[in-house]
């Protein structure tokens, strides 16, 4: 028994290993510039990135698809510095969220997240015209509707289970603000699916 | 809305953490990319085998037991490179304490000594390059043919 166990760890990687590769393994061999381990590495995890992605940007498909695409391309970029204290499916989750919040800090000029209270929420998403108030709505469109900082404080907290030390550092505002940003969004959560607001 | 409401909005908003496949392939983009895209590491890499090839220099005997050079040199973490070195090498130490209890034949203990000794060279080449791929490939092929001699030895 002894003897098989070491054996496994001599021979060399077989095709079924190759199937059950580790993500650490993959994302090793893609850090050394393979890019089929890469494209393994996305197969496996397209569907986490961009479901994160989709509910930061408020299910704006085309949008949520360039940028998976583009939390992809800086993975690749990125993967020689990985250093393996997290495990890769979290390292790509927070990338996936940095990329989104990236974008939408990029998208609205003026101040940063913590100043100017609305300089966000005045942009509004396409979702939001002519639908905000609707009654009904199911929770995920309603989650998209609201303003783009308090349905990110919404999303990180009650739904991908971020602390608010964490948000507030990834959206570089206070932890207060994070809180208050929370408790707005559940309030116009409530009033978007029609009750009390 | 009361708290059983509150608490039910809650465990929905958690319920909408789901995977969403993106609805077009994005691979054949990202592939092409990725292509051109840079990557910062490339020149710490270059410089990474010039420093190390004394090392596998020194190491180059283990070729004449048959083994394959392979200068892999994935830009891994040092602190793992070498943890997983220090595990490798206590397994190995571990599974030859047991069959090295059996009498060895004289023929073949020089080998084994040379191979310990190259364990110990590549152990110590760790300690100075704790990023050298190669050098844990090279020591887990090291552990792999000593293994397999002792074996061989015990049996025969």
């Amino acid at each position: 028994m002894l003897n098989a166990a070491m054996s496994d760890l001599m021979t060399d990687t077989t095709t079924a290993e190759v199937a059950a590769e580790s993500d650490a393994g993959l994302a090793r061999r893609a850090a050394s510039g393979d890019s089929g381990a890469f494209e393994s590495l996305y197969r496996r995890h397209a569907g986490r990135v961009h479901g994160v992605i989709t509910r930061l940007v408020g299910a704006h498909c085309v949008r949520a698809e360039d940028l998976t695409q583009e939390a992809f391309v800086r993975a690749w970029q990125a993967l020689p510095k990985f250093r393996f204290e997290s495990a890769v499916s979290t390292w790509l989750h927070r990338l996936a969220v940095t990329t989104a919040l990236m974008e939408l800090r990029t998208r609205r000029s003026g101040p940063r997240f913590d100043d100017g209270e609305d300089a966000l929420d005045e942009l509004g998403t396409p979702d939001s015209a002519g639908s905000g108030t609707a009654l009904g709505m199911d929770l995920e469109r309603a989650v998209a509707t609201l303003p783009p900082r308090a349905r990110a404080v919404l999303v990180l907290h009650d739904v991908e289970g971020w602390k608010h030390e964490e948000i507030a550092a990834t959206l570089e505002m206070a932890v207060g603000s994070s809180k208050a940003q929370l408790h707005r969004a559940r309030h116009l959560l409530r009033a978007r699916l029609g009750g009390e607001a | 809305m009361n708290d059983y409401e509150e608490d039910a909005l809650r465990l929905q908003l958690r319920g909408l953490r789901r995977d969403i496949e993106p609805q077009a392939d994005l691979w054949p983009s990202i592939e092409q990319r990725i292509a051109q895209a840079p990557r910062e590491s490339s020149r710490a890499r270059g410089r990474g085998v010039r420093r190390l090839l004394p090392w596998a220099l020194a190491a180059s005997f283990l070729l004449a037991l048959g083994f394959t050079w392979r200068m892999n040199l994935a830009p891994e973490p040092q602190p793992l490179i070498r943890q997983h070195a220090m595990v490798m090498a206590q397994d190995y130490r571990s599974a030859l304490q047991q069959l090295d209890q059996a009498p060895i034949h004289p023929e073949i203990k020089p080998a084994l000594d040379d191979l310990d000794h190259s364990a110990a060279q590549i152990l110590s080449a760790l300690d100075d390059h704790p990023e050298a791929r190669f050098l844990l490939d090279q020591l887990r092929r090291t552990y792999a043919r000593r293994l397999e001699l002792t074996q061989r030895a015990v049996i025969t």
